[in-house]
């Protein structure tokens, strides 16, 4: 059984312009210890997705719909609000995109380690304050015991997103959803931001959800990846294989727009022209406007997701394959 | 922040300078002789300058200020001339009364607009929002001494359940501690209902403000009880604007009362000022204007010493 | 996010014209404007049009109808003299608004140029005046104004003087402080480079930014200045008998609050109204002047905390 199931989650917004789709039919699995990417431009609904499967959308004005969103066989659109909060941050946890707003400006950093620990753990004060250091220590916070006496403000924007890290990681969560979490920090952090996934991962056999724009940690990180456009996954697989070989106009674009290392002298592109508007109907591709490899089909009927090779699935009608890195393909 | 507060306190004096030099200008520069007002027409030139002599008034107006400022320094705010009684001990008399009634006015300014400001914010565009809204456009609009006739009308003539005067009179319809809070009941709404409506909204809008907060989400993915989530990670928050403004209002509550004391008959700073004003009591006008106006000073230093105490971000 | 990219649309910046048309269209659409500006209205033409609208003199004694309850000859009542009560409210009202008008343009007087210097030439100067002005905001206003026109005397005059002097540093402040914003903003910059003048600087660009905060402001002082008057009056030392007055009318009816309340009730609701009326007013119009409320248009409710609280 997989640790976490979404099937066709649609998570909605009532709006003075109608309703906004932002999340549209998403589905996927993941296994134990599997890391999974989520990429696409903000506004696609990575970020809903993942607020989703927290159950972290305000109700009204949004509406969390799905066939099926199950962690560990338990149905979390069917769980009370007091049940909730047993799992946030103790089985599910999610580092937020901004560090700079995510902490509580009036509470020491102790404070907002420690309470995660004292409500799920139900460790005393003492052990909750040895185990804040411990986690301090872990995300590379250097002198841990006496910044856990000081407020945000008094740390970096770097050094804020690892205490969001270490409050995620608090109660060993069985699941990580990280949004963002190393774009606000500098390359060096965050290399050590991702030997510490790794090793989490290693160690207690955490699965993942790394949301990110960022192709190239993307690659590095994760097991398989999503591409997600307009409220919807268009293309997800083993990293190799949508990386090298991808089935998508999407990902194509994305990928042409990402400078590469092994590449030099590669011309970046970017795709032109805007994501479209989630509050109105779309029903043929919602990336055909920006498209360049249309096809007639584009204009007739919205593709689905399908299998392109093992594992490997898109919702595309165009042949790619011209595309498609021979050097690198097994 | 000790750098920053020394030399606040450093300003005050100077302030206040401005302050009694301007109101002794106003004082000195305007028509009307105290020591006339009271003697009346009748009395005799020689004696009428004695009395003018006696309070320096025929001084020139800066050499009055000097003495009258060299006086202060020593504790004498001097004599009142039309009750020849030192200003002090006038001061001694009216200024608790002032505190109680600004007291009791913040109490319930305090009392009302917690809850109704943090029920507004928190069940937005329901009946208890739209109830803090109206009372907050009412509060602002309301002149306290027009509520304070409409509160006479209703509740001491229609329904008899408050006095109209009885502070500092003992004339209290009730007996024990009901009948000693019962006379402020009336002033202290009509005076603190600009105050309730100022600290409602003020809590209303910061709370909504703290409740969009990127830290509320974070604090409700930590599976925090929600009791915690509001008392700890938002009050905690909103608090701040909110306690601030209670201190500096607080300064203005001393200064605003004169209409107040004037219906309920009350005996404090403000009717103290305004009969001496009528009667050209000069030392009166001084020594009560700056008192209050070194309250109103010290509230605001206040409210900078609070907001540096409750914020952690702050350091002056 | 999807939503804000939904929204953005209406992000697009408008021109200075269409800012304008934008700012007016939202100034009617909104119902608190519409209500204040109906209320302020209905008050001023019954100011003017006192003589015409209503058949008695404010100051006529007429004994024999005196405490008369509200009636189709006296809509409002007759007070202790047999004055007709509504008619003493419509030339009270004239009373208001003459001191509401003259303490804002008094205030204005000094207060936008002491702003604008201190704010456009910044450093001592910017100090000194600053402090001064601090130092004038320490005295309570209303005590102030008991000083001043308990000293000098209760006419109109003085009433506007001691009402005006208090807020002058009101208006410094905010015209001060946007100036300074304005000032750092780089399009000044890109002006002085091409050449303008000072004057042409001050006078075009900046005033016309501050105009928005100053408006609003103006209208908080001038409500403030009417329930001021009012306080006055009814501590006795405003406009003088027999001069109709709202706060006066109501401190003589004190006396007749058993016998003939509607003599209490007729000022209390004039002063409330015309109050709330430009409050409303004043609200929608920070909010329609406001760029940033035109696209949060689903939060119509003021969430800025800036309380007059100089009462």
């Amino acid at each position: 059984m997989p640790l976490l199931t979404v099937k066709n989650l649609r998570t909605q917004f009532s709006t003075e312009r109608g309703t906004v789709r932002a999340v549209d039919g998403v589905s996927f699995t993941l296994e134990e210890g599997e890391v999974m990417g989520l990429v696409g431009e903000s506004g696609s609904g990575k970020s809903i997705t993942a607020l989703s499967i927290m159950r972290l959308i305000k109700e009204p004005p949004g509406k969390i719909m799905a066939d099926e969103l199950t962690f560990d066989g338990v149905d979390l659109l069917s769980l009370s609000p007091a049940q909730l909060r047993d799992y946030r941050t103790r089985h599910i946890a999610m580092i937020f995109q901004d560090p700079m707003r995510s902490l509580n400006p009036v509470l020491t950093i102790g404070r907002q380690i420690t309470e995660t620990l004292r409500r799920h753990l139900r460790l005393s004060g003492g052990d909750a304050r040895r185990r804040a250091i411990e986690l301090l220590e872990l995300v590379g916070i250097p002198r841990a015991e006496k910044r856990l006496d000081e407020y945000p403000h008094q740390f970096s924007g770097g050094m804020r997103q690892r205490v969001m890290i270490a409050i995620a990681l608090s109660c060993n969560p069985r699941l990580l959803i990280a949004d963002e979490a190393t774009t606000a920090l500098d390359v060096t952090i965050q290399a050590q931001i991702i030997d510490l996934v790794r090793r989490l991962r290693a160690d207690l056999g955490t699965a993942v959800i790394w949301i990110s724009h960022d192709l190239g940690l993307v690659a590095g990180l994760c097991d398989r990846v999503s591409v997600m456009y307009a409220g919807r996954i268009v293309e997800s697989g083993p990293v190799r294989d949508v990386f090298y070989r991808p089935a998508h106009g999407y990902t194509l674009g994305l990928m042409n727009c990402t400078p590469r290392v092994d590449d030099i002298g590669h011309r970046l592109k970017p795709i032109d022209g805007m994501p479209p508007n989630l509050a109105e109907p779309m029903p043929l591709c919602p990336f055909l406007p920006r498209c360049e490899k249309a096809v007639e089909a584009c204009s007739v009927k919205r593709p689905l997701l399908e299998t392109v090779a093992n594992g490997h699935m898109a919702a595309c009608h165009a042949d790619l394959s011209d595309h498609w890195r021979k050097d690198k393909v097994a | 922040m000790w750098s920053y507060l020394s030399k606040r306190i450093i300003q005050m004096p100077l302030v206040l300078v401005v302050v009694s030099i301007t109101i002794f200008l106003i004082i000195r520069l305007t028509p009307g002789d105290p020591i006339q007002i009271m003697l009346g027409m009748q009395t005799s030139p020689e004696a009428v300058a004695a009395l003018r002599a006696e309070f320096r008034l025929d001084e020139p107006w800066h050499m009055q200020y000097i003495y009258w400022v060299g006086d202060l320094l020593q504790g004498d705010f001097g004599r009142s001339i039309r009750l020849n009684a030192p200003v002090l001990q006038l001061l001694a008399e009216r200024l608790p009364v002032s505190l109680a009634l600004a007291l009791s006015a913040m109490l319930f300014a305090v009392v009302v607009s917690i809850p109704l400001g943090l029920l507004a914010a928190l069940k937005r565009n329901t009946w208890i929002d739209y109830l803090a809204t109206g009372y907050t456009l009412f509060g602002f609009a309301v002149p306290n001494f027009a509520l304070a006739m409409i509160l006479i009308y209703v509740f001491s003539i229609t329904l008899g359940w408050f006095p109209i005067t009885g502070i500092g009179s003992g004339a209290s319809t009730g007996q024990g501690l009901w009948g000693a809070i019962q006379p402020y009941v009336l002033p202290a709404v009509a005076l603190g209902t600009l105050q309730t409506a100022i600290f409602t909204r003020l809590l209303r809008s910061s709370m909504i403000d703290v409740l969009n907060q990127d830290y509320m989400r974070t604090a409700q993915a930590k599976g925090l009880q929600p009791l915690v989530i509001l008392l700890v990670h938002a009050l905690k928050n909103a608090m701040i604007p909110f306690v601030t403004m209670l201190a500096i209002q607080f300064g203005y509550l001393i200064g605003i009362q004169v209409t107040i004391e004037h219906i309920f008959a009350i005996p404090g700073m403000g009717s103290a000022i305004l009969s001496a004003v009528v009667n050209r009591d000069f030392p009166v006008i001084q020594g009560f204007v700056l008192v209050i106006a070194t309250f109103f000073m010290l509230a605001n230093i206040l409210a900078d010493i609070l907001y540096g105490i409750i914020d952690p971000r702050i350091r002056y | 996010m999807a939503t804000q990219d939904a929204s953005s649309p209406a992000a697009t910046p408008a021109t200075y014209e269409s800012g304008t048309r934008m700012a007016l269209r939202q100034l009617l659409r909104n119902r608190a404007a519409a209500i204040g500006l109906f209320g302020v209205l209905l008050i001023v033409l019954l100011a003017i049009f006192a003589p015409w609208i209503i058949p008695y003199d404010p100051t006529a004694i007429a004994l024999s109808s005196k405490l008369q309850p509200p009636s189709f000859a006296h809509w409002l009542g007759t007070d202790h003299f047999g004055r007709d009560v509504l008619a003493r409210m419509a030339y009270g009202a004239r009373v208001s608004l003459t001191v509401g008008l003259s303490t804002v343009a008094f205030a204005a007087l000094f207060g936008v140029p002491i702003g604008l210097l201190a704010g456009y030439v910044g450093g001592q100067l910017d100090n000194v005046l600053m402090r001064l002005m601090d130092a004038f905001l320490t005295f309570p206003p209303l005590l102030l104004g008991v000083a001043i026109v308990g000293l000098l005397g209760a006419d109109l005059t003085t009433v506007t003087l001691a009402l005006g002097i208090v807020q002058i540093p009101v208006l410094a402040r905010v015209v001060r402080s946007s100036t300074l914003v304005v000032r750092e903003e780089t399009y000044i910059t890109a002006t002085r480079a091409l050449g303008a003048g000072a004057w042409r600087l001050v006078s075009q660009h900046i005033l016309r930014n501050i105009l928005s905060p100053l408006v609003v402001q103006i209208t908080i002082v001038f409500s403030a200045a009417i329930v001021a008057e009012a306080s006055l009056s009814f501590l006795g030392l405003g406009v003088q008998p027999p001069t109709p007055s709202w706060g006066r009318d109501l401190s003589e009816a004190r006396r007749f609050m058993v016998d003939a309340p509607w003599l209490f009730m007729a000022p209390t609701g004039f002063i409330i109204v015309s109050v709330m009326a430009i409050n409303f007013m004043g609200d929608s119009l920070r909010d329609a002047l406001d760029p940033r409320s035109w696209v949060r248009r689903a939060a119509p409710t003021k969430e800025t905390a800036d309380a007059p609280a100089d009462r």
